[in-house]
């Protein structure tokens, strides 16, 4: 079977099967056609099919007629960053994120430097399929123009966002593994700026992945192993793009993904008082935290695009998610590993408190998660007919089904980006997280025969 | 009736209008074909100057990208040097952005194949197979590897060309030059040439932007400013390459347009002065070349129309010098290509040799008058109207290697419908120019008439 998803913010697939550079032109052309006149920004993560997707869409951007910065290996929250600070008309972003290495994809930013919203993105797909594209006559090329080291402007923007003296006064030591992605290299210009003594791993973005660059546990091994032989402060692990975020403890405690939103919103939300942004499949931790301070929690559908339009519709004080992906209102809409890195920092310099102290206050639970692989025609139906396992339970069908329950509750879900069935429960206790999850599976099993 | 795109898929590769008919998506399906073709290797992309150069170079890397392919860019070059870089590199192939002498809105792709030569018909016919299939052989992601960019690579072309040329002889001259590049790619490397061989030049339309100074066939019409500059700076001669910079004209010292087939002739004399080897030749070329031939005691190979037709037959017949009559001359000594910085070092040897000016030379070819002209016939009327003159005039000496060629004593004339548009080219050659003029309109006529009859 051939994957290919298509969903609000772009496209994505596997290099050579569906990732092709005819389709990588067309779907460039489309977003080119939609955009008004103007420069569009072109940035990559640091996969081998990076170029490849790269001359392709720059092609694509020349031909309807628009001047492309070509950013090069860059972190996809600097382009974000970017198309805001030289008012550019877009931009696209090539990477998978935290997927596996053999797949990329085209991840389109509007003017306003957030993924497409959702009528921005239902146009990209009209024009996309209708296959008229405005490619002009090009009596007069459009520049493209190479910009070499576009991070130091981001980098100087975000240490005056940051209490910058206070956390390099606590001198921190801390590991980091960008996972040869774009955000390797960078991570030492943004830790000396900080004043933090830097252990980095995979640290080169030669696009070699030395495990899926996806930040959460089961790939942190090598982190933890290193925060325990340095005496470091942390650890910090980044997906391919540096958009998401895990953490590792003193201690070397390998914490989930979904403790980032709960550490840092601890911290923000004392700062920044205002509603928070998160999806249904995200950790009721941060319901304690919100408590706290009095603030409410919006959940929204998953995924960046749908939490940071709610985000800004509502004038959240954060967005975040249970991947690792947040973002702050008075820093950027979108979602920024190095904004998280450096609010951890600065939590645990102003409050001189250690991560495992930050986390010790956030109520336990247990999130159990599992998926089913499923033919992409039936992934919708397949999830509706789950509720037939839950009768009179209080439901919200906002982004698949998510079911309430007394003692914990159930997510069940087709993924945007993959051909599969997610299935998310959560409870204080692991066994009735696991039980809800087990039964949801076999249910699921049973249908798919 | 819904207007047709222009897009024309032909032996030369590919070429359309930006905008409109020649999409970047055209471009990767084309470069995903070739990549296919050839396989995982080394590829050269150059371009021309035209403006949508860099947008359809995108697509082109991209598409050799994804196949596996190893892109090296050379930038903006002459096609004979991307042909004679191939070669030198060993590269599997390449691909040029140029649509040649089309107008500035079109654009285009030309494929090369191992060796630096273009594709033969048979080669063509598998990658246009490909192409058409649509199955691209993608490889797996950690299998794409990075482009290449070659700065200077022209010097490698350069410092052949001056190997095989008496350079002593022709600094010894300080001839005083006037080049007209017509905008195009000869202007990054002609001025560096001239300068080599201690010409004192005087450069026009070098500007490498992408707008052509004016239509840049090097045929007279298109050569006025080149003339008057050849006489106001008192110069020896005046050389006008094309725009992709394979083909050359001349302009004699007193500022006349000499017409493009003298240079083939001149060439080959010069060549043939040296040594005595097989000459080949397109069917339309002048008949100046089969006098040069009969005093040299050498055959003369007559080749369909096409360059890769006339290189074909002088690699297999050991051709010492060859070409076009539109002043596309090949030295295989070079490279087996069209090439003008090839021909301008001939020429320039040729004169230092001589020790006689540009008209002087040029008269011995003066008595021939090979005129050039087109007339609109629908394509598959064409063919069978060729057909019938071949039965009418099959008693005369005739070829019918492509359209027809009919030969007299001292004047001949052919006829050739095109392949990428609904026209027949006629060409006339004889002693005087009313009767090549007269010759194109009695079959002109002729053709008209039959049309009428099949229609």
């Amino acid at each position: 079977m051939k994957l290919l998803k298509l969903n609000l913010s772009g496209v994505r697939g596997i290099v050579g099967q569906t990732i092709t550079p005819e389709l990588v032109i067309d779907f460039a052309s489309a977003f080119g056609t939609m955009l008004p006149a103007g420069t569009v920004l072109v940035g990559r993560d640091s996969r081998k099919s990076g170029l490849m997707v790269q001359e392709g869409a720059v092609a694509a951007l020349l031909s309807t007629g628009h001047e492309v910065r070509n950013l090069g290996i860059c972190p996809t929250p600097v382009i974000q960053f970017l198309v805001r600070q030289q008012r550019a008309a877009g931009a696209i972003a090539i990477t998978a994120g935290h997927n596996p290495a053999e797949w990329n994809a085209l991840n389109f930013i509007n003017s306003q430097g957030t993924y497409l919203n959702e009528f921005q993105g239902s146009e990209l797909l009209d024009i996309y399929h209708l296959g008229r594209f405005a490619h002009q006559k090009l009596k007069k090329s459009p520049a493209v123009i190479n910009e070499l080291n576009p991070e130091e402007v981001y980098f100087s923007w975000l240490s005056q966002k940051l209490r910058t003296e206070e956390i390099a006064r606590a001198r921190f030591k801390v590991v980091a593994d960008p996972c040869n992605g774009a955000g390797a290299g960078l991570v030492n210009k943004f830790f000396s700026l900080l004043g933090c003594e830097l252990v980095a791993v995979n640290n080169e973005p030669s696009g070699y992945f030395p495990h899926d660059p996806e930040p959460r546990p089961r790939n942190a091994g090598e982190v933890a192993s290193l925060v325990r032989a340095t005496g470091a402060n942390l650890g910090f692990l980044l997906n391919s793009d540096a958009s998401r975020v895990s953490l590792v403890t003193e201690t070397g405690e390998t914490l989930s993904e979904e403790y980032t939103l709960p550490v840092v919103a601890g911290y923000y939300l004392q700062q920044q008082p205002g509603p928070v942004i998160t999806s249904l499949s995200t950790s009721r931790m941060i319901e304690a935290v919100a408590e706290k301070y009095g603030v409410p929690v919006i959940r929204t559908r998953v995924g960046q695009s749908a939490l940071i339009q709610v985000m800004l519709q509502e004038d959240g004080a954060l967005a975040g998610e249970g991947s690792g992906g947040l973002a702050f209102r008075n820093f950027q809409p979108a979602f920024d590993g190095f904004a998280v890195m450096g609010l951890v920092l600065e939590a645990m310099a102003v409050q001189q408190k250690k991560l495992s102290e930050l986390v010790k206050v956030i109520p336990r639970y247990h999130i159990v998660k599992d998926k089913i692989v499923c033919p992409p025609h039936r992934l919708h139906s397949l999830v509706a007919e789950t509720r037939k396992l839950y009768p009179r339970a209080e439901v919200n069908s906002l982004d698949g089904l998510h079911v309430s329950l007394k003692d914990a509750w159930v997510h069940i879900r087709a993924s945007s980006t993959e051909p599969l069935i997610r299935i998310i429960a959560e409870s204080q206790s692991a066994a009735r997280a696991q039980l809800e999850v087990d039964k949801v599976v076999a249910f699921l099993n049973r249908l798919l025969g | 009736m819904k207007k047709t795109l222009p897009l024309k898929v032909s032996i030369s590769g590919v070429r359309g209008i930006i905008g409109e008919s020649l999409t970047p998506q055209i471009a990767a399906r084309f470069a995903s074909a070739f990549g296919t073709y050839l396989g995982p290797g080394q590829v050269l992309v150059g371009q021309d100057t035209r403006p949508s150069g860099t947008m359809l170079k995108k697509a082109v890397l991209s598409g050799l990208l994804a196949t596996g392919c190893q892109p090296v860019e050379v930038g903006v070059l002459p096609i004979p040097t991307i042909l004679f870089l191939t070669h030198e590199k060993q590269a599997r192939g390449a691909v040029v952005v140029t649509a040649s002498h089309n107008p500035p809105e079109w654009n285009g792709l030309k494929f090369i194949g191992a060796e630096g030569l273009y594709l033969r018909r048979s080669q063509v016919e598998e990658f246009l197979d490909i192409f058409h299939q649509g199955e691209f052989t993608f490889v797996a992601a950690e299998r794409i590897k990075s482009p290449l960019q070659e700065k200077n690579a022209g010097e490698l072309h350069l410092e052949k060309i001056l190997s095989r040329l008496k350079v002593k002889a022709i600094r010894g001259r300080g001839f005083r030059v006037v080049a007209d590049c017509a905008n195009g790619a000869g202007a990054t490397l002609l001025p560096q040439l001239l300068r080599e061989l201690g010409c004192e030049a005087l450069l026009i339309n070098t500007d490498l932007s992408g707008h052509f100074a004016h239509q840049s066939e090097p045929v007279p019409e298109n050569l006025g400013e080149l003339c008057r500059r050849v006489k106001e700076f008192g110069a020896d001669l005046g050389l006008a390459q094309d725009a992709d910079a394979d083909r050359l004209a001349l302009v004699d010292e007193k500022g006349r347009a000499l017409g493009e087939d003298l240079t083939l002739a001149l060439a080959v004399a010069h060549v043939l002065g040296k040594k005595r080897d097989p000459v080949a030749v397109n069917l339309s070329a002048s008949m100046a070349i089969d006098d040069l031939a009969a005093r040299y005691r050498v055959p003369v190979i007559r080749t369909r129309i096409g360059e890769i037709n006339v290189v074909e037959a002088m690699l297999d017949e050991g051709a010492v010098i060859g070409g076009e009559g539109n002043g596309g001359v090949i030295w295989p000594e070079i490279h087996p290509c069209r090439d003008s910085l090839t021909a301008a070092g001939l020429v320039l040897e040729m004169l230092a040799e001589s020790q006689k000016p540009l008209s002087v030379l040029a008269a011995e070819f003066k008595k021939y008058h090979l005129l050039k002209d087109k007339m609109d016939c629908p394509a598959e009327l064409a063919f069978r109207a060729v057909v019938e003159l071949r039965r009418r005039y099959h008693s005369e000496k005739i070829s019918t290697l492509d359209g027809l060629k009919i030969s007299w004593p001292d004047s001949w004339v052919h006829l050739r419908p095109s392949n990428t548009e609904p026209i027949i080219r006629l060409l006339a050659e004889s002693r005087s120019a009313v009767r090549s003029r007269r010759l194109i309109e009695r079959f002109k006529k002729e053709i008209k008439s039959i049309i009428r009859k099949l229609a």
